[in-house]
């Protein structure tokens, strides 16, 4: 069974909700304390919801000094897989990990409820089990969701296929960047989730875990994991064609 | 009011081999920490140098 580890900092809240979506997904899921500076031996890597450090001074940024975050730099430097849900998104993109940051929603209110959003690529680690590009419905629950990133950076995404999700309309149209319900955060270019150019590390912040489940309303999120847990196993048995990837 | 301004001040104290020295320090911290610039500016300013035997 493939090993994954999902990384618990003081402050994480979606730490066991992250481990049993895994496990829903057929991965053995253990946790990875912040303090500990390797990543044990996992094939990936998931860092997961929460207030990482109590989100002092900018959320995700004082995480990204922890034991735990330089092994995971290193990891994702050898091609090792990421993903980085919610407050997990806003740490590595302030690791650098990914590019861009994630601003205050753009009503400045805390949101909580359900989106929907399409995966722009179908062919990658994080996405390959979605199978088509159809809205996947799972909740949102942040303060700083709103994606920035220059107009340069956001063209070179575009360009070299590095969106991963976006928000979109129930009917799978796309939302708008400002004053659309279906965006709720004003992300810029509705842009829910974005990969780094190697295509090895990827971050959104809608929450793929909390939506794993029929009994939660939704079980859309179980194919971006089970997605994960595939292309992690698949790394575990070809380290050297992951390591290209 | 035309425009609102909110930012950020934090005060450091900064034992180092002079001006530039602590200057260095400061701006790493500015750069890695304090600020993202990404999306945030910040400005340097030293408020009061002391000599230290």
């Amino acid at each position: 069974v493939t090993r994954i580890g999902v990384v618990v900092f003081p402050g994480s809240n979606c730490d066991l909700d992250t481990l049993r979506g895994l496990e829903l997904a057929g991965a053995e899921a253990v946790p990875l304390w912040h303090e500990q500076g390797s990543v044990d031996g996992c094939a990936a890597v998931v860092l997961p919801g929460g207030f990482a450090y109590g989100d002092y001074l900018r959320a995700g940024v004082i995480a990204r000094f922890s034991p735990v975050m330089r092994a995971i730099s290193a990891f994702a430097a050898d091609g090792g897989l990421v993903l980085g849900i919610c407050n997990g998104f806003q740490v590595i993109a302030e690791a650098g990990l990914v590019p861009g940051a994630l601003l205050r929603n753009r009503g400045l209110r805390f949101l909580g409820r359900d989106v929907r959003i399409v995966a722009e690529r179908l062919d990658t680690p994080f996405t390959s089990l979605v199978g088509e590009r159809r809205p996947l419905q799972m909740p949102i629950a942040h303060g700083e969701g709103c994606y920035f990133a220059d107009d340069e950076t956001l063209d070179e995404l575009e360009r070299d296929g590095q969106v991963l999700f976006r928000y979109v309309h129930a009917d799978g149209n796309p939302a708008a960047a400002d004053g659309d319900p279906a965006n709720p955060n004003g992300s810029l270019r509705a842009i829910a989730g974005v990969l780094n150019a190697r295509g090895n590390v990827a971050g959104l912040m809608p929450h793929p875990e909390r939506a794993a489940d029929r009994l939660l309303g939704s079980d859309d999120g179980l194919p971006i994991l089970r997605s994960l847990v595939e292309a992690a196993a698949r790394a575990e048995r070809e380290p050297a064609l992951a390591a290209i990837r | 009011v035309s425009a609102v301004r909110v930012g950020r001040r934090v005060e450091l104290t900064v034992e180092a081999e002079g001006e530039a020295a602590a200057r260095e320090v400061v701006e790493r911290l500015a750069r890695e920490l304090f600020s993202n610039p990404l999306i945030e500016a910040f400005a340097i300013e030293l408020l009061d140098g002391v000599a230290v035997p």
